[in-house]
């Protein structure tokens, strides 16, 4: 035995031991940490499905998907549309999630493949049961509402509703020659219909939902294509984008009328 | 001193924690051997193994409470053991492989590595050729022919599944077979 030798590793460690300078780090600093990590991990995960849910309720609930009812010519009006922070938020959060899972060494003899799929599955599951909810449109209401924590939610709905130069949404409230004035959820537009290629099923009637692709010339927009709604609740966030900005829907009374 | 002989590690840890922290000597006496077989594979200098080996026993008692005792110590403190020499190649950038006289002996042993290449393997062509081989690969590598441990036991200590480990051991081999078919034969 090479008792109280300086050299030695055990007298070494034993010695700092005894001396007080090594001490063992307490136990509830641990479980702090695991605590923190769990809860950091649950927050991560919550949070990513939610942002899947929101997706998938922006995406039914604006006018992006129905953009690709026109095929090609509707692709920009859809990209340009497309809810890009909350796909780029739910991926960046899922990522973040299994960063922090790895982290904490959870299950680390399971194979990351089958976690990763689990994580992703149980985020969708969860993710789409939040988008049928009225949570997400909860949101929504609070993001264009008058309180003040509007402001944190906005960024993500507020794509939903913006101007776009390729593509337009929005109800009519009049109808010309050949154009149209329609609702939108930031102003009334006119919708030049001169060079329409793909037209309407059923005639135009004012009070009916459409959508049109093309592209905005100054303050008209000039369509190519447009498609009537059947349904105003197809549309269910411009509708209530629309009902914010114009109130309850009544017919404009017609020109004759209002020069007397 | 036959009343700790008896005690598995497991148990030491567990009174060191409540009661008995003098008892960590044991743990010490246990693993210095052990831990300075698997630690000379990545330090060659004496001075600064035992400086890495010193703080490992430090980093091991000052978190053993973070230490689940239901699992086996072993791959706990291997754990921290092989933590600490990545470290350690990491600060001082080396990245040499060494192996003593008696893991050659191990090396013969190892019958599936290469019938052929066992006969003619030279030793500083299998350190380079180790020493070469993608971390990934070469931990598992060492740690099952050199350190004899199970493939559960690796997967403990380098927090991998099982399946894993068995795969990165036959890749790890193989890696290594081409490279010594290279270096004695010229041919991929």
């Amino acid at each position: 035995m090479e008792k109280n030798n300086p050299n030695n590793v055990e007298d070494k460690v034993m010695s700092q031991i005894k001396s007080g300078r090594v001490k063992l780090r307490s136990k509830y600093l641990f479980l702090a940490e695991k605590l923190g990590l769990g809860s950091a991990f649950v927050l991560t995960f919550m949070l990513a499905a939610l942002f899947f849910g929101l997706s998938l309720f922006y995406l039914k609930a604006t006018d992006n998907l129905w953009y690709l009812s026109f095929g090609s010519r509707g692709l920009l009006a859809f990209l340009e549309s497309f809810p890009f922070v909350l796909v780029i938020g739910w991926i960046v959060l899922l990522f973040l999630a299994g960063f922090i899972f790895r982290k904490s060494g959870a299950l680390y003899d399971k194979p990351f493949g089958y976690l990763a799929l689990a994580l992703v599955g149980f985020i969708i599951i969860i993710g789409t049961i939040f988008s049928f909810t009225h949570l997400t449109e909860r949101m929504e209401g609070v993001a264009f509402g008058p309180r003040s924590g509007g402001a944190v939610f906005r960024p993500f709905f507020k794509p939903g509703l913006d101007e776009r130069n390729r593509g337009i949404a929005g109800r009519i409230v009049e109808i010309g020659a050949d154009y149209i004035n329609i609702q939108t959820p930031n102003r009334i537009i006119k919708v030049n219909l001169g060079r329409l290629e793909e037209g309407p099923k059923k005639k135009l009637e004012v009070g009916m939902f459409v959508v049109a692709v093309g592209e905005k010339h100054g303050e008209e927009f000039v369509a190519t294509g447009l498609h009537d709604i059947n349904n105003e609740e197809e549309m269910p966030m411009i509708r209530r984008g629309i009902h914010r900005r114009f109130g309850s829907f009544e017919p404009t009374p017609p020109p004759i009328f209002l020069e007397r | 001193m036959h009343q700790k002989a008896i005690l598995t590690d497991e148990e030491i840890v567990s009174l060191v924690r409540t009661k008995n922290q003098e008892l960590y000597g044991e743990i010490i006496r246990r693993y210095e051997t052990k831990l300075t077989h698997y630690l000379r594979k990545f330090i060659h200098n004496s001075d600064e193994l035992k400086d890495v080996l010193q703080d490992v026993f430090i980093k091991a008692f000052r978190n053993l409470y973070d230490f689940d005792i239901d699992k086996k110590f072993s791959a706990w403190i291997y754990r921290i053991a092989h933590n600490e020499a990545l470290n350690y190649l990491k600060k001082y950038h080396r990245h040499s492989i060494s192996l003593e006289g008696e893991e050659w002996n191990l090396l013969e042993d190892k019958k599936d590595l290469n019938k052929e290449t066992d006969t003619q393997l030279l030793k500083d062509q299998i350190e380079k050729g180790i020493a070469l081989i993608k971390e990934k690969y070469r931990d598992p590598l060492i740690l099952s022919i050199f350190e004899e441990k199970s493939y559960e036991e690796i997967g403990e200590i380098l927090h991998l599944p099982t399946g894993t480990v068995g795969i990165r051991i036959m890749r790890g081999k193989k890696l290594l077979q081409q490279f010594l078919n290279q270096e004695f034969y010229g041919k991929k």
